[in-house]
């Protein structure tokens, strides 16, 4: 796996625990996984997704990113309603390793509840977490 | 925390950035930086090398060694000549498996033996608390001593080639090993492997060596791949890992192992060969086995003793199935998927032998499971995966091994390939394309190519004709009857004519082959042979005819890759007639060895030892890919200085037209039976003979009996009647006109082999004899090249069939063109002509020129056949016999 120091993490996104990214695109929040999680996972072959139209709580799981070894869950980073999913990660899974900011992207939720956004991480907070792991 | 082991080859993995992981106590690259994906994927398109020498190597040595191994592994290694290898589990008495490994004999006098990593500490503890009970063995664990590597894929030989001498390597057989040279360092190498591709070999070394060869190995193309490709690659085809199909059932919490024969493979890995007496775990096995047997035949009332099978399963819906899921058959619960994820493949353009690899990825999640064991191919399943249940689908494999140079992924819905059925058509429409299109296919064969495939003629317009007039289609059963003093009894009526021109080819045969008996009713070569096959077993057991009637017990051939014929194979007309070596437990033949430099003659002095060792009772010679004469004179004397009991023969079906004083004239050189094909050198129609010269007081001659017994009845009812007119015919020319068509054949072959190599091309054969005895002259393309190039010629109107040669494992790896000048001498060419034609193959082969015109052009010189008789004074019966179709 790369080295943390070679790893992007874009300071306009906010980051969950679980390795989530976040950013609020008018009234909904796109969600994906971070530039580390998708190097420790590896090459990813298959993606899980909620339907649209799906609602979960936050902390909840709502889908599988799964690589060749291991089967990886996704939890909320804020509870909502999914209204659109990356379909194209079906014939492409591969989208995530490789641009997991932009073409990687996974779902779009409308929050319940904006605040629960401040809860998640900066880009500097972050990666302080991870070198501390 | 103990410290993780680690390999020779640690700080490669290292310097290339892989991702490490802890594997049976071993610090292993699980992937390097392109990651599981890529690695699989290079190593299905060009090679991956692996790192194995986490695996466990025991040296096994002593007088008793071989009891040893009989007692502690399933195999017969008895079976194991050195240069030899095998698939082997290591049983407990319960029926399950301790380990499964593999059983290498480099050596005559040890054995080494390669067990999983995980469990070598295991086996160890195994084999020395067995080892209680036997003195004169010592095992020796050599894992630390021996470095291993694996390098498998389709570019995988062509890169061991710039380490390794071609001549060093082993046969291109699976499991057939060899001892080479590196840089000084002595290099075990076996053709083994665990990804399913067919080129594929495993090496060790001593430790100093290793990163030299693996530096040399990546240099030269080698992709560096991990363990997560190693399992991905194995999963895909279909080989058992323990933990998952082998060993303890990690679904069963009460440690049951699974049974050895869930697994397709243990029917190889499982000997109950007497001569292998009882060894740990035999009578559960046989058990199993029993079991097995009935399954296979839908039988169920045994299952008990084998109530699941492991199964390739393919998902058809949309999930990925891992070890441990549940799976569900009509609503029944049938067992759990033992190893699955998603395997990446490289999809191919093109249908069958034409296909090639695009560059197009695809993915597909497979597995393996162990399931009810009435389940089937085709059967439809439920996976249960994280709650939801998704559709699968049971498979007969995910992979094929045979077609080299690449193993091919097959998805579950494509099986079977798709195929067209021709649409329908109206009948005039249907009759009157059926009509055009011959007309248009005789025309552009006869008149527009040139025809060099070795093993077709064209008969001439007399004997053309004649096999089609009556008594075409009806019949002339006929026998000699001992109470008429062996006067032949024909069975019906009207087959006086037919009667006398079967006694006149008869003559005329005798007559060309010099020999006493001829026997004409095979209606092709291999029904001669095996009317021949019949005989012997007919003959062999002529005293007993209440028991079981005894196979003939040893064989000598040509071996197909060799440029043996089919017919001669266990695969061919033999098949049935030849015993099993109950010490191989294979087909009891002995291959004809070859000399190391050039592969196409036979090893004269080498066959001494293996008469005297295998005493065949048949020796047959003759051959599909024949470059030289068959040594017949000098065997026979080795087999009547032996004093066997054996039958010679020649299968002359390509060479039968040369029979004579410039080839080989093959009862005065000590052959007993000669078979042949009637249609390739020799001048048609299509059928097949069987000659003898034996004395008909001779107690021998019982065998010629039994011959033209099993030939009638044994292998034709109706024999063809229009093309024995036609043979007639074709056997007065070749009588008549043999001394010039034969003196021209061999020298135009000659001729036609020396131009082709001074046009720039790799002629097979030795140089100083110009290259061929024969008819026959074979050209090198390149490895796996010779259907392509065959197509090419084709497209160019040159007709000529692509061949493997003894360098390549089978026919779609095939590196040669065969060609044979027969035919083309029969319409006339000469050497000058070939001569011309050579450098028109040339430019189709080298420069992919364009010489269609040409070809055209050549070919029109020679549309007449010659060595017939063609004089006018034939001309009014012939125009009768027009009248008469």
């Amino acid at each position: 796996m790369k080295d943390i120091s070679e790893m992007n993490f874009p300071e306009n996104l906010r980051y969950s625990k679980d390795h989530e990214w976040t950013v609020m695109e008018g009234d909904t929040v796109k969600i994906g996984i971070s530039d580390y999680a998708q190097a420790k996972l590896g090459d990813i072959v298959f993606v899980e997704l909620p339907e649209v139209g799906d609602r979960f709580s936050k902390s909840d799981e709502f889908g599988t990113v799964e690589s060749v070894k291991a089967v990886s869950s996704l939890y909320m980073p804020l509870g909502g309603e999914i209204v659109a999913v990356n379909d194209a990660l079906e014939d492409t899974p591969e989208a995530i390793n490789e641009s997991c900011y932009d073409k990687g992207w996974i779902i779009t939720v409308k929050p319940n509840d904006a605040a629960e956004l401040n809860g998640l991480m900066t880009s500097a907070d972050y990666l302080k977490q991870l070198k501390e792991d | 925390m103990s410290k993780l082991q680690q390999t020779p080859f640690y700080e490669r993995h290292h310097r290339l950035g892989a991702e490490m992981v802890d594997f049976g106590g071993w610090d292993m690259p699980l992937n390097y930086k392109k990651g599981i994906v890529y690695e699989h994927l290079a190593t299905r398109r060009k090679a991956g090398l692996f790192d194995v020498s986490h695996m466990g190597r025991f040296v096994i040595r002593g007088k008793n060694a071989l009891s040893f191994l009989q007692h502690v592994l399933t195999n017969n290694a008895a079976a194991l000549e050195p240069g030899e290898s095998q698939y082997t589990i290591i049983a407990n008495q319960q029926g399950g498996a301790i380990d499964d490994a593999y059983l290498y004999r480099f050596f005559s006098d040890q054995y080494l033996l390669v067990v999983n990593a995980a469990n070598r500490q295991a086996d160890w503890d195994h084999f020395n608390s067995e080892l209680a009970a036997f003195d004169a063995v010592e095992l020796t664990d050599e894992t630390f001593n021996l470095a291993m590597l694996s390098l498998q894929g389709p570019n995988a030989k062509e890169i061991l080639e710039k380490l390794i001498a071609k001549k060093e390597l082993p046969e291109p057989k699976r499991n057939d090993l060899s001892i080479a040279a590196f840089d000084g360092v002595q290099v075990l190498i076996g053709r083994t492997g665990y990804t399913g591709e067919p080129l594929c070999f495993e090496l060790f070394s001593q430790k100093e060596a290793a990163l030299s060869i693996w530096d040399k190995l990546v240099e030269a193309g080698a992709v560096p791949a991990g363990l997560g490709a190693r399992d991905t690659l194995r999963l895909e085809a279909g080989l058992p890992l323990y933990g998952h199909e082998l060993g303890p059932d990690p679904a069963d919490e009460t440690g049951v192992h699974i049974p050895i024969f869930a697994s397709g493979l243990a029917k190889f890995a499982a000997s109950f060969s007497p001569l292998k007496g009882n060894f740990i775990g035999r009578a559960a096995l046989l058990k199993q086995f029993g079991a097995y047997q009935k399954i296979v035949a839908r039988n169920f009332e045994a299952m008990a003793d084998l109530p699941r099978m492991i199964m390739p399963v393919a998902i058809s819906g949309k999930g990925l199935a891992r070890q441990g899921h549940r799976i569900w058959h009509q609503n029944r619960l049938v067992g759990h998927v033992t190893s699955g994820t998603m395997v990446p493949c490289w999809q191919y353009d093109g249908v069958g032998i034409d296909s090639v690899l695009s560059d197009t990825k695809s993915r597909r999640a497979i597995c393996l499971a162990l399931i009810d064991s009435h389940l089937y191919p085709g059967d439809a399943l439920e996976i249960e995966i994280r709650k939801k249940r998704v559709s699968g689908v049971v498979v007969p494999y995910h992979l094929r091994s045979e077609a080299p140079p690449a193993a091919r992924p097959i998805a579950w819905d494509q099986i079977r390939a798709n195929r067209t059925m021709p649409a329908s058509a109206p009948p005039e429409t249907k009759i009157e394309r059926l009509l055009s299109e011959t007309i248009a296919n005789s025309h552009w064969r006869r008149f527009e190519c040139i025809n060099l495939i070795p093993s077709e003629q064209t008969p001439s317009p007399m004997a053309k004709l004649l096999s089609v007039m009556d008594p075409a289609g009806r019949y002339a059963e006929h026998k000699p009857v001992a109470a008429f003093g062996e006067a032949e009894v024909f069975y019906y009526q009207g087959t006086e004519f037919i009667a006398q021109v079967e006694a006149l080819l008869q003559a005329e045969i005798s007559k060309f082959l010099g020999c006493r008996q001829a026997e004409v009713r095979p209606t092709s070569g291999q029904l001669a042979n095996t009317a021949v096959f019949s005989a012997l077993v007919d003959f062999r057991n002529r005293a007993d005819r209440k028991n079981e009637q005894g196979r003939i017990a040893s064989v000598m051939n040509h071996h197909i890759i060799k440029g043996g014929h089919l017919s001669a194979q266990p695969m061919g007309a033999l098949r049935d007639f030849v015993a099993r070596n109950p010490q191989t437990e294979k087909p009891a033949l002995v291959n004809f060895p070859v000399l190391v430099e050039n592969p196409y003659q036979i090893d004269v002095t080498a066959c001494g030892e293996l008469i005297e060792r295998f005493k065949p009772e048949l020796i047959i010679f003759g051959k599909s890919m024949t470059l030289h004469k068959e040594p017949v004179a000098a065997i026979a004397a080795m087999v009547a200085q032996q004093k066997l009991d054996c039958v010679i023969m020649y299968d002359m079906a390509h060479v039968l037209g040369l029979a004579g004083p410039y080839f080989q004239e093959p009862f005065a050189e000590g052959a007993d039976i000669v078979t042949a094909s009637t249609h390739k050198t020799f001048f048609g129609t299509q059928r097949g003979i069987i000659a003898a010269d034996m004395d008909e007081e001779s107690p021998d001659f019982e065998l010629w009996q039994a011959v033209m017994r099993r030939s009638f009845p044994g292998s034709v009812s109706n024999h063809h009647l229009g093309t024995l007119i036609g043979l007639l015919m074709a056997a007065y020319e070749m009588n008549h006109f043999k001394k010039a068509y034969q003196k021209n054949v061999l020298a135009n072959a000659k001729t036609l082999a020396k131009a082709l190599k001074e046009c720039g091309l790799d002629v097979a054969g030795d140089a100083s004899l110009n290259f061929t005895e024969t008819h026959q002259v074979i050209v090198e393309v390149g490895y796996a090249k010779g259907p392509a190039v065959a197509k090419r010629l084709e497209q160019n109107n040159i007709i000529v069939n692509y061949q493997a040669t003894p360098h390549e494992e089978g026919f779609t790896a095939a590196g040669a063109l065969r060609l044979g000048v027969a035919e083309m001498t029969r319409f006339g060419m000469g050497p000058t002509d070939f001569k011309a034609l050579a450098q028109l193959m040339a430019d189709v082969i080298l420069k992919d020129m364009d010489v269609k015109a040409e070809i055209k052009a050549l070919r029109k010189k020679f549309d007449e056949i010659q060595y017939c008789f063609s004089g006018s004074e034939f001309d009014e019966l012939i125009n009768k016999l027009h009248h008469l179709i």
